[in-house]
């Protein structure tokens, strides 16, 4: 490369297309980044091979978008897979049971041919007994298990990994529905098993052994993140500190106990050992009482999640106002205006910022408004992320917080009474949401909520040009809006509309669109079957879901063009249509 | 023209959505009085082609109660708090009982989804039934009156009838 001149022929550089495949591997493991590995990946057929022989981390984000076979037979090197399979929306309860999204098919592929895959991470999939079993026996070097959003295994399941994993390093159980086959899976971990670093089974309704735990916890030394379940009291939380002051993250169990002055004493000295805890969350119906405790971590805390915790009052504003270093922080809205005020003061490195409803289907008075948001948008100069949960919002406030915060990543504002205006001027929020995306050109997720016309998308679709997922719900006056929305926002990824007055024409003029997006979910719209045939039919690599009423059985064939569409999912995949659709499902 | 809520029995497919048909091959859908739909819009779904009087008397006693929307707002059930609500559920005539669990239920709905797996109705093809339950006060009720959250909340357990 430019040393001028003199051609030397047995020093010339090979040129680029007849690197061997070790250099591409090598260079190509510097680029940890999947994004950057399939652009990597899309320069040449040598890159194309080379690439794809060595990645070693695949995250498949959609279920059905490739064939578990192809998959592995792809990417041969995989250690570490991570597989997401219903729509977000079943968060919420809007897939009804037996949808799909079996892991069963994963992990037979993965058992076939990834035999040295060391971690394994399911998203809102079915995991049953059965996969648990052969994961724990098919993979000899299986480190990590990661289950977020998960249903359909029990502590049976669990025993397998605990009793098969002898390299475990992670189990890691978020949100998931477990059932209690009363099996005593912390018991099966061997004696000699000794590697665990972390273990989350906040989620498990059941009892666990306390006895086996402790002593699990004894004995691994490496343990830095400890999620305990409701089942253990707060007495028992202060011995397992004590025998592991090395903990990095810690979810308490059950922290409602009345006061007693000698267990706040023991709570106190346990917490005043960990100097390393960085991360705090439980369940917290605690009693304020105990909060103290706690002070000696504050300092060091860079996240803390109280979002089912519902303490309140001048403790837990106390308690978060010493909490100087936080980066995350979600908490109910029982933190109250107030509350946030102090935050805003306090917490100047705050990142993230979530804010739960407490009484989501209540009509109570809860004192949290858009002044919270709007104080700390002021004071916290890093604050990229937000979900906010509340009753009220002025466009004002939402011009003020764009203007304030033009590096948010993350905004979701979700106020609770469906097509509110701003309450003090009655207008729709347009201008509001259109401020935020006009400021903060580096916006991925958005969600928005409240009165809001076609209008806002139109913003939305010419401003969003990094949005990568949006979230719309009883929202839009018109077909208008959807099309603003899928002619623009050139890097969208996912698309969630429920209940708003979108119908087929956006849809077939951006057909095209579809297939440059993950996937799209449009409930309680304008949709009938006509268009989504039409669209079936002029884009063959998107599947095109259709979801009745759960109990009606009746085959789409025999239907109209003209029949209402309740639920339309709509993906890319290059495996063709799914084979395991419940009969409420129909891919048209 | 609706995809509706009826309860047809899985056989019935020429009635599908066509009340015309259903009314020429003389069955009668036996759509559940109680059949609460959270979902119900004020919106233009055609009350004018409406189900049955069943149903319309469903939409006038819902009239006065605050509408309940299937996942909304949009919070994960994590956050909710749940109790232990597995629920006994027995069919009259069936001798074996079932149990299901109402919090993995976000509505009436779901929950008669279920309760259809759970009870396939092959030996009772046609006939309506109606699903009941005890409450905190030990009473037996006909399920669908209150909003889904307090039915979950106040509800030991299952019966369901024959009408």
């Amino acid at each position: 490369m430019g040393r001028g001149g003199a051609r030397d022929g047995a020093a010339a550089a090979p040129p680029w297309h007849s690197l061997p495949d070790e250099v591409l591997e090598h260079a190509f493991s510097f680029l940890p980044a999947a994004a950057d590995r399939g652009a990597a990946a899309a320069v040449c057929h040598g890159w194309l091979g080379a690439e794809r022989r060595s990645r070693r981390r695949l995250a498949v984000a959609n279920c059905y978008a490739a064939a578990p076979r192809d998959a592995v037979d792809r990417f041969p090197s995989v250690r570490a897979a991570e597989v997401k399979g219903k729509p977000h929306f079943a968060d919420f309860g809007l897939v009804p049971p037996a949808w799909g999204a079996e892991a069963a098919p994963w992990v037979a592929a993965a058992a076939d041919g990834w035999p040295l895959l060391e971690e394994l991470s399911f998203k809102r999939m079915v995991v049953t007994d059965e996969c648990l079993e052969m994961i724990a026996s098919s993979f000899r070097n299986f480190q990590v298990l990661r289950l977020v959003s998960c249903e359909g295994f029990s502590t049976a399941g669990l025993a397998a990994i605990t009793e098969g994993c002898r390299n475990l390093r992670e189990l890691d159980l978020q949100e998931n529905y477990i059932e209690d086959c009363s099996s005593h899976w912390l018991s099966y971990f061997p004696e000699s098993f000794t590697s665990l670093e972390t273990l989350n089974f906040s989620c498990l309704e059941g009892e666990v052994n306390f006895a086996v735990l402790e002593r699990l916890v004894s004995r691994c030394r490496n343990l830095k993140t400890l999620k305990l379940n409701n089942a253990i009291p707060l007495d028992k939380v202060a011995s397992l500190l004590r025998k592991a002051p090395q903990l990095v993250e810690l979810g308490t169990g059950k922290f409602s106990a009345e006061y007693h002055s000698d267990l706040f004493a023991k709570l106190e000295a346990a917490f005043a050992g960990c100097k390393s805890l960085r991360r705090l969350s439980g369940a917290w119906d605690a009693v304020p009482d105990y909060l103290p405790a706690f002070y000696c971590v504050c300092e060091g805390l860079t996240s803390l999640n109280l979002s089912y915790a519902t303490v309140r009052g001048p403790e837990l504003i106390k308690f978060i106002s010493r909490c100087k270093n936080l980066q995350q922080l979600w908490v109910m809205d029982l933190i109250e205006d107030h509350g946030l005020a102090v935050v805003a003061g306090s917490c100047s490195k705050l990142q993230e910022l979530r804010v739960f409803p407490s009484d989501p289907f209540g009509a109570g008075q809860v004192l949290l408004t858009e002044r919270g948001l709007v104080d700390v948008s002021a004071s916290c100069p890093m604050l990229e992320s937000v979900l906010y949960f509340c009753g009220q919002m002025t466009n004002e406030a939402l011009i003020t917080i764009a203007k304030n915060r033009p590096n948010f990543t993350c905004f979701r504002l979700c106020i609770l009474e469906p097509r509110t205006p701003d309450y003090v001027t009655r207008e729709s929020l347009d201008a509001g949401f259109s401020a935020i995306v006009e400021s903060c050109k580096g916006l991925r997720r958005l969600s928005v909520s409240g009165l809001l016309t076609d209008l806002v998308f139109k913003s939305i679709g010419a401003n969003g040009n990094c949005l990568e997922m949006l979230s719309i719900a009883f929202a839009g006056n018109s077909d208008l809006g959807l099309h603003y929305i899928l002619s623009g926002c050139k890097t969208l990824k996912k698309l969630e509309i429920r209940d708003c007055p979108f119908g087929n024409k956006p849809l077939l003029a951006n057909a095209a669109k579809l297939e440059t997006m993950r996937s799209l979910w449009m409930s309680s719209c304008s949709l009938t079957l006509g268009a989504c045939r039409q669209l079936a039919e002029k884009m063959p690599r998107l599947t095109v879901e259709i979801m009745n009423d759960p109990g009606r059985t009746c085959p789409v064939e025999s239907l109209p063009d003209d029949s209402p569409v309740e639920t339309l999912y709509v993906y890319r995949t290059i495996a063709g249509p799914r084979s395991d659709t419940p009969d409420y499902v129909q891919i048209v | 023209m609706e995809l509706e809520l009826g309860l047809a029995p899985p056989n019935d497919a020429g009635s599908c959505g066509k009340r015309r048909s259903a009314e020429a091959f003389g069955v009668k859908k036996p759509t559940l009085p109680l059949f609460l739909r959270d979902d119900d819009d004020d919106g233009d779904h055609g009350n004018g082609e409406d189900d049955t009087g069943d149903a319309r008397d469903c939409e006038i006693s819902m009239g006065n109660k605050r509408k309940r929307l299937v996942g909304w707002p949009p919070v994960k059930s994590a956050h909710r708090p749940r109790s232990n609500s597995h629920v006994k559920v027995k069919m009259e005539g069936v001798p074996i009982g079932r149990k299901v669990d109402l919090s993995r239920h976000a509505s009436y709905h779901q929950l008669h989804h279920t309760l259809r797996l759970m009870f396939p109705s092959t030996s009772h093809h046609g006939d309506p039934y109606a699903v009941t339950y005890e409450d905190v006060d030990g009473d037996w009720v006909l399920v669908g009156d209150v909003p889904w959250e307090d039915f979950v909340r106040s509800a030991k357990r299952l019966k369901i009838l024959l009408v």
